[in-house]
């Protein structure tokens, strides 16, 4: 359905997005992942049209959007992370306008609100002004805006940052229900990776720009599967602790979280031993040792070397 | 585009310290300016009253003889010397100018008195005077002999005054015009005739308007000068909320739209005109209910100031589209909103609406009459003075070309629908 193949921005010289490669088939839900300045808005300006890229080209049923965008916004929903919304206007009244500048019809159009407005739970407030509303009830209003011509392909661009859990869930769960019921195909960013796991069948991997890895949450897991990630706690943690570990056989990767140790170790390699006698030997106790199921998070870790909050 | 149009009447609506701004201000203005001005009027003499000694020093059948004298020292024939003297004896100088303040439409408010020029002097001095007009010697002499014989003339009308005031430079004005009036009449004769031709007494110095005519005071002027000035700043108001739009990046879900950039900017563009219009006519409407600033009251007036107030909105209009179409090019709000106030006030200060252009020099004034705000209120002007809208079709078409260029412009300086 869509194809994107090398897209690439730079600004004053500088490559923000390089070679670039989604595709994105119908009814899919695609994840596009990576930390604040990953190159994630961006990507979704080219696409949407909005932003013209330096090379590379955007696809819609294998015709290029980039000289003729209309045909790829007709079919567009776009949920911006800001809040696109006239906050001097109630819910109704900007939804009113949207849905008269995306040309519903008229004897349609007040139906579409409704709907609309009952999918995001904000059907009882509707004429209440937005600049009154929560930031998760914006982001309601905000995603509900791109729904009234019915896209065929919804963009959302971190559509839960900085909003409560209830909001977010409500949100999570309307996502969830346009592509499962309705068939849309999605394309969510976000640097929270459980809702990317949580939303998504693929995932892309953004990092300075470039996609550093993709595939189905299985496939990207796979990346880790020659390893094993143990977390540890220990009583005390200095440097010299820290390289001690990193110097044992078969650890390829040792980093400090908030919640302690990360090891990242060979498949199978028995470091227990090791690692209590390295820890000991500069008087420190270990007093927890957890091996993990690996995660994207981990995938990302391993790929990036920096965890998505960076 | 109606969408944008309802859209942009409700944003600015909600906005209610723009609201009360732009309809309140010039509302207080024009309150404050009314008490400060109330009932001086520029061509207003209702109320004045001149007090003139009249002093004649000429002995008119002295000069008539000595200018008889003058023709037979010229080689001259008889016949031409007869001609000449009647003529001059038709002209009678010091009678045309006794016979100036002696019309009904002067005398009326300046008094004339003849008196010898010690007692006008005195009387000057003690106030009860506000000025001596003297004809001095060998005035009729030297008149005759500028008109008849084209010789230059050494006397002249003396006007002396204590101390200057409105009534003294009135009463100059009237005698000078009086006597330039009178002399370009009488060239002309000549040039008809061949030679010098009957005198033709002048219609007076004080310019009659006629009889319908309502005068034009300060009130009235700053009324119509500050509801325009404040109409002009809606053109920025509306460009200044575009950038919100951009930054808010509502700009762009409207370009995701499909929708077509001219029905965006068309949409600012019809609100302003609505903005502008509701916001004059409301101005005019409140001010004329509070201070009955404007005494006529007919329907044909009403249907004049909505003419002049429907152009004056377009242009405002079509500003505001020039205006829209920067904000969107400039990336700093702070300066696109310091060029607008330049542009603004340029024009308000070239359009007269800050002094009358009258009290400025010519060619001011004639610029004046290349500004939007200045085309305006001369077209209020002349409307309440004249009451006739026919004559106006020139200063309307300058209006309707001054909104076809500002919405050209804006059109032309319209982003592209994408960034590069």
């Amino acid at each position: 359905m869509i194809e994107i193949n090398k897209l690439t921005k730079s600004f004053k010289g500088k490559k923000v997005v390089e070679d670039v490669d989604i595709y994105m088939d119908e009814g899919e839900s695609i994840g596009l992942l990576g930390p604040n300045g990953a190159g994630k808005s961006t990507t979704i300006s080219m696409i949407s049209s909005l932003l013209k890229p330096t090379s590379g080209d955007v696809k819609l049923n294998g015709k290029s959007t980039i000289k003729n965008p209309a045909e790829i916004r007709r079919i567009l929903g776009v949920v911006p992370q800001e809040i696109a919304l006239y906050e001097e206007l109630s819910a109704h009244e900007n939804l009113k306008f949207f849905g008269e500048i995306y040309g519903v019809k008229r004897n349609v159009l007040e139906q579409r609100i409704q709907n609309v407005l009952d999918m995001v739970g904000l059907k009882k407030r509707q004429k209440e002004l937005v600049k009154t509303f929560s930031g998760g009830m914006k982001r309601r209003v905000n995603i509900a805006a791109a729904l009234l011509h019915n896209p065929e392909i919804l963009i959302l661009d971190e559509p839960t940052v900085g909003i409560d859990p209830q909001s977010r869930s409500h949100i999570l769960e309307t996502v969830k229900k346009l592509n499962r019921e309705n068939g849309t195909t999605v394309l969510y960013t976000s640097h929270y990776m459980e809702e990317v796991e949580q939303l998504c069948e693929r995932v892309y991997i953004m990092d300075h720009g470039r996609v550093v890895a993709a595939g189905s949450k299985e496939e990207l897991l796979s990346i880790l599967s020659s390893e094993d990630t143990i977390q540890i706690n220990l009583s005390d943690t200095n440097d010299e602790v820290v390289e001690k570990i990193k110097s044992i056989k078969n650890i390829r990767r040792v980093d400090e979280t908030k919640n302690g140790i990360r090891i990242i170790s060979k498949k199978g390699s028995n470091i227990l031993s090791d690692l209590v006698h390295a820890v000991e030997s500069e008087g420190i106790h270990l007093t927890n040792f957890q091996m993990e199921t690996p995660s994207l998070e981990d995938v990302f870790l391993h790929l990036t070397g920096r965890t998505l909050r960076d | 585009m109606i969408a944008f149009i309802k859209k942009d009447l409700l944003v600015f609506w909600r906005d209610r310290k723009e609201v009360l701004i732009s309809l309140l201000a010039p509302i207080f203005i024009i309150i404050v300016v009314n008490f400060v001005f109330s009932g001086i009027t520029f061509d207003d003499a209702g109320d004045m009253d001149i007090h003139a000694g009249l002093v004649v020093e000429d002995d008119e059948a002295a000069g008539l003889q000595q200018f008889e004298k003058r023709l037979q020292n010229i080689d001259l024939p008889e016949r031409k010397i007869e001609v000449m003297m009647e003529q001059a004896q038709d002209l009678s100088p010091i009678g045309l100018i006794v016979s100036l303040f002696d019309d009904p439409e002067l005398s009326s408010w300046i008094h004339t008195e003849e008196m010898n020029e010690e007692e006008a002097i005195e009387q000057v001095e003690n106030g009860d005077l506000d000025a001596v007009i003297k004809i001095p010697n060998d005035f009729t002499f030297d008149v005759v002999g500028q008109m008849v014989l084209g010789e230059t003339a050494d006397t002249s009308l003396h006007l002396q005054i204590e101390e200057h005031s409105i009534e003294t430079d009135i009463l100059t004005d009237i005698i000078d015009n009086y006597l330039k009036t009178f002399n370009y009449q009488f060239a002309l004769g000549a040039v008809a005739e061949g030679e010098a031709g009957d005198a033709v007494l002048p219609e007076g110095g004080r310019e009659v308007i006629n009889e319908s005519a309502v005068e034009w005071d300060l009130a009235q002027y700053y009324a119509v000068a500050m509801s325009t000035l404040f109409a002009l700043f809606i053109a920025a108001t509306v460009a200044v909320k575009t950038e919100t739009e951009k930054r808010e990046r509502v700009f762009n879900r409207i370009l995701l739209t499909n929708s077509r950039p001219v029905s965006y900017l068309m949409g600012k563009t019809f609100s302003t005109f609505a903005m502008t219009w509701i916001q004059l006519m409301l101005v005019f409407f409140v001010s004329d209910l509070l201070l009955g600033i404007f005494p006529e009251k007919s329907v044909n007036y009403w249907l004049g100031i909505i003419v002049i107030v429907t152009f004056f909105s377009f242009v405002v209009a079509g500003l505001s589209a020039s205006f829209t179409s920067l904000m969107l090019r400039m990336k700093n709000l702070n300066a696109a909103n310091g060029l607008f106030t330049i542009v603004i006030m340029v024009m308000a200060a070239l359009g007269g609406n800050f002094f009358p252009m009258e009290q400025l020099p010519e060619w001011l004034e004639a610029l004046s009459g290349w500004t939007p705000t200045g085309i305006t209120i001369s077209l209020f002007t002349e409307f309440l003075q004249t009451d006739d809208i026919v004559s106006f079709a020139a200063p309307l078409m300058k209006l309707a070309g001054f909104f076809i260029g500002f919405l050209l412009f804006g059109v032309l300086l319209f982003p592209e629908r994408r960034r590069a």
